[in-house]
């Protein structure tokens, strides 16, 4: 008889994924409502300290597996192992965070296991006893509320950004650690992962970035872009754009947010001086918090925005600019 | 080298998706349909490999009758034959998982050195088939991959891990890939190319012919319900002066949206 | 230089629109049984021929956009069984009605006047037509390449030899990107330009050869149209309504029509002549307009709009039709300005002009002879047929509203009775020429035309919107394909005569004044909105825009239109 949700917390290098958490949220609130007790699992060579910082949180335990053949992360070792633990523990749901660790071992471990993997949730739903699963297609434009027929464990990642990381709940006590045996000896690692290494990419990806000041042609003219930068770097934010400044190449064409440029959902969204055309918005209406700022009231923009402010950009985005520069001293 | 790249046809990216009666999935009438984009690249990847390596680019896709459109201009692009699943019984496989089981049956008599997929399709965006598929064919695999150099019996390939990371990794190869979208820049079909994949091969593949029964095609997840995000949000106007309105604004960012 | 490609084929057609689809399927279908019957006859069968059709639009039917009502005449020849055949029909015509509207009113029509009756004809979409008779084509061994424009016309001497197509892979400044593949040289024997109105390649054809010597210039319309799903059966599949008047001013040429499709579909447009006087008159505004006449309004409440589009049409019918042949290439369709501009139908004159190339291909390719003294009988086969007298009758109908929409609708009358008698050929100007200068009691017309007009998306749309469902896409990174020979006219002259026009008549938010940051303004163009309906190298009253095709592919995605 399959219990309990496990929940899958990743590291790397001893450093936890915060992300974790946010699947942590999506976990804790699931058992909520169907009272299974959360179990959580660190894989990796000296994971002491990530489990014990898990172990903070309100989870019943904290399991470890530590093998020399996890120290790296590599697919076929990741998938051998947690096979094994989820064979072992035989829980109902298994909860990952989206990231693109689990994309690459998540859909292999669950074949492995002829199990059911809902990728990239949202939300979701408890019905009866059965957890039914929000998630978007066609790239946001479209939800569904998916249900599984198959036995459990039933998998589930969940999208960046779909729970707060900090409402993640303390447990009253510290929850167990325990170390899980698992033997890994017949197990084959086919790839061989060499250093890490970080470079700029060629082309902008503003679809992971966090936040995003865009700017659209209330700015008027080039030279102002420059007041939009400077709010950008004071944000620590990727700066965007509408259309029209990438055609008049004030901003290259990468940066681009609509329908014919990039999609993005950060957790903030900016956007000073942009009316909100169709075009425009279909590429960002999924963020998560929207702030707009234009002279015109009646500007669509202001029907998708979290906060509004109506008024002048010349003056209210220097404010904004020292504002932040002020909070971050 | 041989590469097996796996296509999946999608409705066109600006297409504007209506819900179907039922709820429970888009009206498909009246939509025009194309490669998804990260298999268009899966398949530019490819026919560079062949093109420096020598060897076949098989194309496999699963899908009816006009899936025949982007299989052709894979062909067109230079791919040497294909494999197109094509029969009413697949129909229901609409889980990644029964996708995998039934490419899987198509190709586990092939002989080639790697498998391409796109990271994940632009409908359902699974990021799975191609991984299950490697799991079922017994293949390693590499995810997200940004470059490709084929050596002696391995591949090296460069992978995108997040914030501006990247990794190489090598794997024995047969080996399963799934390309990331951008990583090269797409070819045209030419005339001559669409005149050339007239003559082609497109095997048309029944679930019979596999071996699969109805049962091995069964999705284990199904959409219940299918509906345009809701708008919950009530947009909160921020009156005042500049300075007052843009320090009230960072306040709430920092204290009540918690995004900064 | 550049290395190019050549493919050789018999029977070239440029466009894959119902003429050359219809001359294409007729062709090979006649050459299959000259083949039969020499064989039988014990005479020389023709070799192989191969016909290739090329299409700019991304995909066969992507860039057709019509009314439309279906005249099934030519049709019931080119595919006698097309109804079981499986041609997308919508629906026979049943209830029709006519209007002349006032701005909250209508005064019904006693009877429906005999051009506008559509008895025994069908609601069809036009873009799914062509799409069917694209699979007929192929089926019938026909080579059909959408994402291929035609960009230059090939000749030897004065001979035409065949179309280069576009180049793919040029970067905004003109440069070859690491993509980039030069266009083919596509010989033929007989190249047939069914382009559609206002073609590309028949421009420079025309202008070349002359062709247009002896005829008026050609005048057109502009139509604005908008798919709507109603929630219930309100209006019945082959539903007709077709209204005159109000929004148009009595200066303006043009109607509506609203037709109901299959699926609780209403097909909505509105047809503007582009010879109009006011240039602050905007087609696409006056459609919004339209809609809020109290009948439309009431027809479409609760609906949803979902998908736009724009296209022109060529109105002038007999006298502006150019000669249509010369050596090595024929002219058919809109191209050479066969709608019926009574009627506002040119599908079925398309179809049969199709016909009729295809039957004079045939005669040349058995003669050898490419030669206007042999495709010459086309022209002569055209104006005989029954598509000949159609147009022969109605050769005075737009002629008669140069005058204005209410001398016209008497002269039109009065020829529509006399099958096309008046006293003399009316005379006819380009319809730009009509666009009155701002300096004029005509031309002050009412900068605040559209000031009442509000867009509160759900019944009426701003334009940029609008374009958003037509699914319109280009590749960005590329030259513009609207070709403005010189920029300082707009600011210099334009801007004090006209007042920038091209914003106003372009259907796309393609054209923008903007300013420059000194002060100055200068104009923008957005090309990647453009739906390729021609208003611009038609209407501007300088006749600076020179519409090219794009980058193949690039244009709307028209789906149900």
């Amino acid at each position: 008889m399959s219990e309990g949700i496990l929940l899958f917390i990743e590291q790397r290098d001893g450093v936890l994924n915060r992300t974790s958490y946010e699947a942590m949220v999506a976990a804790q609130r699931i058992a909520a409502e169907t009272g299974d007790k959360i179990s959580a699992v660190v894989l990796g060579s000296g994971v002491s300290n990530v489990a014990s910082d898990v172990a903070k949180k309100k989870v019943e335990v904290v399991y470890t597996v530590e093998d020399g053949k996890l120290a790296e992360y590599t697919p076929d070792g990741y998938t051998a192992a947690l096979r094994r633990v989820v064979e072992k523990l035989n829980p109902r749901y298994v909860i990952l965070s989206h990231t693109y660790q689990v994309r690459d071992f998540a859909p292999r471990l669950t074949s492995a296991l002829g199990k059911s993997f809902v990728p990239d949730c949202i939300g979701f739903r408890v019905d009866g006893s059965e957890v039914v699963f929000t998630r978007q297609i066609f790239q946001g434009k479209i939800t569904t509320d998916v249900r599984v027929s198959a036995e459990p464990p039933v998998f589930a990642s969940f999208q960046a950004g779909a729970y707060r990381a900090d409402l993640a709940e303390a447990g009253d006590a510290a929850a167990s650690v325990e170390a899980l045996q698992v033997d890994l000896s017949d197990v084959t690692i086919r790839t061989q992962p060499e250093e890490k290494f970080q470079e700029a990419k060629q082309a902008v990806d503003l679809s992971q970035a966090p936040l995003i000041v865009a700017v659209g042609r209330g700015i008027k003219s080039q030279e102002n872009i420059a007041i939009i930068e400077e709010l950008a770097k004071a944000l620590g934010a990727e700066i965007a754009a509408s259309r029209p400044i990438c055609d008049n190449e004030w901003l290259p064409m990468d940066r681009q947010i609509g329908s014919s440029g990039q999609t993005v959902s950060p957790k903030l969204y900016l956007a000073v001086g942009i009316s909100g055309a169709i075009q425009h918005v279909v590429g960002m209406k999924n963020s998560q918090t929207i702030v707009a700022i234009n002279k015109d009231p009646e500007a669509p923009i202001f029907d998708i925005a979290d906060y509004g402010i109506v008024g002048d950009l010349f003056e209210i985005v220097p404010a904004l600019t020292g504002e932040i520069r002020k909070a971050k001293e | 080298m041989n590469i097996v790249v796996c296509l999946k046809q999608v409705p066109k990216k600006d297409s504007i998706l209506r819900i179907a009666a039922d709820q429970k999935w888009i009206d498909e009438r009246d939509l025009s349909y194309e490669m998804s984009e990260a298999d268009a690249y899966a398949l530019e990847e490819a026919l560079r490999q062949k093109e420096k390596h020598g060897g076949e680019v098989i194309v496999i896709s699963l899908g009816p009758e006009r899936v025949r459109q982007s299989i052709k201009e894979a062909l067109a692009k230079g791919a040497d034959r294909a494999i197109h699943l094509n029969d009413p019984a697949f129909d229901q496989a609409t889980d990644a998982a029964a996708i995998a089981r039934a490419l899987a049956a198509a190709l586990k008599d092939e002989k080639f050195d790697l498998i391409f997929t796109g990271l994940q399709s632009d409908d359902y965006g699974f990021a799975q088939v191609g991984l299950i598929l490697a799991e079922q064919l017994n293949l390693p695999s590499a995810t997200i991959v940004m470059e490709v150099q084929p050596e002696q019996g391995n591949v090296r390939v460069k992978r995108e891990l997040e914030s501006g990371w990247f990794q190489w990794v090598r794997t024995p190869m047969p080996a399963l890939l799934t390309i990331q979208s951008g990583i090269n820049q797409l070819r045209y079909a030419t005339l001559k190319g669409i005149m050339a994949a007239k003559k082609k091969e497109i095997r048309d593949v029944k679930a019979a012919d596999l071996g699969l029964m109805a049962e091995d095609l069964k999705p284990a997840q199904t959409i219940e319900r299918a509906y345009l995000p809701e708008k919950t949000k009530r947009t909160e106007m921020i009156e005042g002066k500049p300075a007052e309105a843009a320090a009230k604004l960072i306040e709430k960012l920092r204290f009540d949206a918690r995004v900064i | 230089m550049i290395e190019r490609e050549t493919l050789e084929m018999d029977v070239l057609l440029v466009g894959a629109g119902p003429a050359n689809l219809s001359c294409a399927l007729h062709l090979s279908k006649l050459i299959e049984a000259h083949n039969k019957s020499a064989k039988e006859a014990g005479g020389k069968p023709l070799d192989e021929i191969s016909i290739a059709v090329i299409e700019k639009a991304k995909e066969i039917g992507a860039h057709q956009l019509s009314g439309a009502v279906l005249d099934p005449i030519s049709m019931k020849e080119l595919i006698p069984d097309f109804e079981n055949e499986g041609a997308p029909l919508e629906a026979p015509v049943g209830d029709e009605k006519v209007y002349f509207l006032t701005e909250r009113g209508k005064i019904s029509a006693p009877i429906i006047p005999p051009p506008l009756r559509n008895h025994g004809n069908y609601v069809v979409s036009l873009n799914r037509l062509v799409r069917w008779m694209g699979e007929k084509c192929e089926e019938a061994g026909v080579n059909i390449f959408p994402e291929f424009p035609g960009a230059h016309m090939l000749y030897d001497g004065e001979t035409v030899t065949g179309v280069r197509t576009g180049d793919k892979g040029i970067d905004k400044n003109g440069k070859a990107k690491p993509n980039f593949e030069p266009g083919v040289d596509i010989v033929a024997k007989v190249t047939v330009l069914g382009e559609g109105v206002r073609g590309s390649l028949t421009k420079q054809l025309v202008d070349r050869l002359n062709l247009d010597r002896e005829s008026d210039p050609q005048v057109y319309s502009v139509g604005i149209k908008e798919l709507w799903e109603v929630p219930d059966d309100r209006f019945p599949p082959g539903s007709v309504i077709h209204t005159l008047g109000w929004p148009l001013d009595p200066h303006t040429f043009g109607g509506s029509w609203v037709y109901g499709m299959r699926d609780r579909i209403i097909d909505i447009g509105l047809a503007v002549g582009l010879d109009y006087r006011d240039p602050h008159l905007d087609p696409h505004h006056e459609f919004q307009r339209f809609k809020t006449h109290p009948l439309i309004a009431e027809l479409l409440k609760d609906g949803k709009m979902v998908r736009y589009g724009a296209k022109a049409m060529p109105v002038g019918g007999w006298y502006t039709m150019p000669q249509m042949t010369a050596d090595g290439v024929m002219i058919i369709g809109d191209s050479a300005g066969m709608l019926n501009g009574e009627r506002l139908k040119g599908i079925h004159t398309a179809i049969k002009a199709g016909m009729l190339a295809a039957e004079t291909i045939l005669e040349s390719l058995i003669a050898g002879d490419y030669s206007r003294a042999k495709l010459g009988a086309f022209d002569k086969r055209l104006k005989e047929s029954y598509i000949g007298r159609e147009l022969y009758k109605t050769r005075n109908f737009h002629q008669a509203f140069d005058k204005g929409r209410m001398l016209g609708l008497v002269t039109a009358g009065i020829s529509t009775v006399t099958g096309g008698r008046l006293p003399r050929r009316l005379p006819i100007k380009a319809g730009h020429q009509h666009m009155q200068k701002l300096s004029t009691p005509d031309g002050q017309g009412k900068a605040d035309r559209y000031a009442g007009l509000k867009y509160d998306d759900k019944l009426t749309f701003n334009k940029l919107t609008d374009v958003y469902y037509s699914s319109t896409h280009h590749e960005e990174d590329q030259p513009s394909h609207l070709k403005v020979v010189d920029l300082n006219i707009c600011v210099d002259r334009c801007t004090a005569e006209y007042g920038n026009p091209c914003e106003n008549f372009c259907p796309a938010n393609v054209y923008e004044m903007v300013e420059t940051g000194d002060g100055n303004r200068r104009l923008q163009v957005n090309f990647s909105n453009c739906v390729h309906c021609k208003t611009c190298d038609i209407m501007d009253p300088y006749q600076i825009i020179n519409w090219v095709p794009p980058e193949g592919g690039g244009g709307p995605n028209y789906r149900n239109m």
